[in-house]
């Protein structure tokens, strides 16, 4: 008994040394992708957002909407600014995603993919972070940054955001900085960049990101996070449709 | 000459078994080429009456650089719809009518399910003032037509089936979204009163609203990105782009049906290609057939000709006599082969021959037709034709030597 306690200590003591290496070697893609949707996903939040869209011809248009989150699978959106939008609301149930129309009072279904208002988010950049479930991850070696771990991730249901996604995580506290969004083919549709990163009720994550639309060059959408409060339970009552317009 | 002429007929006559083998071999060609020509007439004068009457109009006015953005549905580059713009182009001579038009690109919803779908805001009244053909192709009684549902749409029956299957309940009520001119999200309730047929090949989800729901939706209330023209002849359309052009300015881009629907006016060239290179192989063989039995002819005349030559006919004469006697069966094959063949268009003209187009499900009648110019064309071609591949049989008869000629070759 003492002697395999003392076995026990010896072969801790021997591997001491070792242990702050461990500490150090690199982190895994699904550590890389939990750490992301943690930072942009956290399990319940409550955020009032800015979407701006450039479009081609110079003009830009301003959007203010507060999100809702419970779980990784309820998000409830409403949009407070322009007039033109004002009581328009978003849901997300599962795979699932409506929006409510006040002047026909009633919902209609949306697909993931399609543009968030008429910007270079989709949907699902909005109102579906959940990279694990969506990507399956792979590290790759990136030589033009060594500042940053990069992932490359493929879609693992046609639901995700993109059907492939490479994303740059920075080796220094995991903060995203920078996405690109491809099709199956692997063109590239979009480029975000990630940006001032500050503390939300002690989580600290991007406080902007610039999408880059890659088809067409002329346009960028940027969305900020003006408060984020992530210690909210919302009732399961607020996701639902019937409550959409209330 | 004329004694020639006279000679070469009796000559033509005289064999008539040889004769009557040439001419079928002229007449089968001549009216086949005929046949076709007209059939192809009556199809590309239909495809033209399809696309003008019954969906681009003989002109579309839009804002400069609309159509080479045409894709992007630019909302942005539009134009006043209103009487006094209408009054103006109505003022243009030659112009019969007008109505406008906003195209954009939205999703239709009806039940649970969300479809994307290329949208054409039309005046219900006007519209098939310019475009009567399209009338045709809608399933809902003239529900739509009337202008007397207000806020009435109808989308084609492939969208339709995508929709729900098989058919849309009519009077389902569906709503229609669309980014409006700012990229907002806007909503409008529509009524689904019943399908439209395709009749041009091209994008297969489309829908159909009234002008002011879709100015409604858009935020464009007063305002059209398309004009389509009418005008009362289709031959002016010319004239009338470039009168429209002027009246209207660089800000303005006036098309024919020609540049909206290039891929007819392409087609057109294509099947007119096609067409000439099978008129020539069927003439050079109804030619060879016509050097063929001349050949013939002077192998079997042999004696003949040398006993002309032996009483004085010039060498030049003979070979005369016999390029005319090829003329002349070209000539009478040509006739004949044209009477035929015209007499199978105009059969077929008043009967007409219902198609469709690939990719289109609307049936039409063609009417076969073809013009004086063309008739007499192809009479030339084989008179001539039948002359020229004639010169070196007869060039052979006029070269024989009288005694070996006479002893029979």
């Amino acid at each position: 008994m003492l002697r395999s306690h003392v076995l026990t200590l010896a072969a801790a003591l021997l591997l001491l040394p070792a242990l702050p290496v461990l500490a150090w070697a690199d982190p895994t893609a699904d550590e890389l992708l939990k750490k992301y949707d943690s930072v942009m996903g956290p399990e319940n939040f409550l955020a009032t957002i800015q979407m701006t869209a450039h479009r081609d011809d110079g003009t830009t248009r301003t959007y203010k909407m507060t999100v809702l989150k419970k779980g990784s699978e309820k998000f409830r959106l409403s949009f407070a600014e322009p007039a033109a939008v004002r009581g328009q609301e978003m849901l997300r149930q599962g795979d699932n995603l409506w929006v409510y129309m006040p002047n026909l009072k009633r919902a209609v279904r949306l697909a993931n993919r399609d543009s968030f208002q008429g910007g270079d988010f989709n949907n699902a950049d909005v109102l579906r972070v959940n990279y694990q479930a969506d990507y399956s991850a792979k590290t790759v070696a990136d030589p033009s940054r060594a500042d940053a771990w990069e992932l490359e991730l493929h879609a693992k249901t046609k639901d995700a955001a993109y059907d492939m996604v490479k994303l740059w995580l920075r080796k220094s506290d995991l903060q995203p900085v920078k996405g690109e969004y491809y099709t199956a083919s692997g063109k590239m549709l979009r480029m975000a960049e990630f940006s001032e990163f500050k503390a939300y009720s002690g989580l600290m994550r991007p406080g902007k990101i610039q999408m880059k639309n890659m088809l067409a060059t002329q346009r960028y959408s940027t969305m900020s996070w003006d408060a984020m409060d992530t210690h909210v339970d919302p009732p399961s009552g607020k996701f639902v449709l019937d409550d959409l317009g209330k | 000459m004329f004694s020639l002429l006279q000679i070469a007929v009796r000559n033509v006559l005289r064999n008539k078994r040889r004769t009557a083998i040439t001419l079928a071999a002229l007449l089968i060609g001549v009216s086949v080429m005929v046949s076709i020509r007209g059939l192809l007439n009556g199809l590309q004068r239909s495809l033209v009456q399809n696309v003008v009457q019954g969906q681009t109009g003989a002109l579309q006015i839009h804002r400069a650089g609309f159509l080479k953005n045409v894709l992007s549905s630019p909302l942005g580059l539009d134009m006043p719809q209103d009487a006094a713009f209408e009054r103006k182009l109505l003022s243009v001579k030659h112009v019969k009518a007008v109505s406008p038009r906003i195209l954009f690109a939205g999703m239709i919803n009806v039940a649970d399910q969300t479809i994307f779908l290329g949208v054409q805001g039309v005046d219900p009244i006007r519209e098939f003032q310019v475009v009567p053909l399209r009338a045709k192709t809608l399933d809902d009684k003239q529900q739509f037509a009337s202008g007397k549902v207000a806020d009435a749409m109808v989308v084609t029956e492939q969208l339709a089936s995508a929709l729900q299957g098989s058919n849309v309940p009519k009077g389902a009520p569906a709503a229609l979204l669309a980014p409006d001119r700012d990229g907002a999200l806007s909503g409008e309730n529509v009524t689904l009163t019943g399908v439209m047929k395709l009749n041009m090949p091209g994008e297969k989800k489309i829908g159909m609203v009234r002008l002011d729901v879709a100015q409604r939706l858009l935020k464009m209330e007063g305002r059209a990105t398309e004009y389509i023209v009418a005008v009362d002849n289709i031959d002016n359309i010319d004239q009338v782009a470039a009168d429209l052009n002027v009246l209207l300015g660089k800000d303005y881009e006036v098309s024919t049906w020609e540049d909206i629907a290039a891929f007819i006016k392409q087609a057109m060239q294509r099947q007119n290609f096609i067409l000439s290179l099978v008129a020539s192989v069927f003439l050079i063989l109804m030619l060879l057939g016509v050097a063929n039995t001349m050949l013939m002819s002077v192998m079997d005349r042999t004696r003949e000709i040398g006993t002309m030559m032996a009483v004085g006919v010039r060498r030049s004469k003979i070979l005369g006599l016999f390029l005319m006697e090829a003329a002349t069966i070209g000539a009478l094959g040509g006739v004949i082969g044209g009477a035929v063949g015209s007499l199978i268009v105009l059969v077929l003209n008043r009967r007409g021959i219902s198609v469709s187009f690939p990719g289109s499900n609307v049936p039409f009648t063609i009417q076969p037709f073809v013009t004086p110019t063309y008739l007499l064309t192809i009479v030339a071609i084989a008179g001539l034709g039948a002359l020229l591949f004639a010169v070196y049989p007869a060039w052979r008869a006029s070269r024989l030597r009288p005694v070996e000629a006479l002893a029979g070759g």
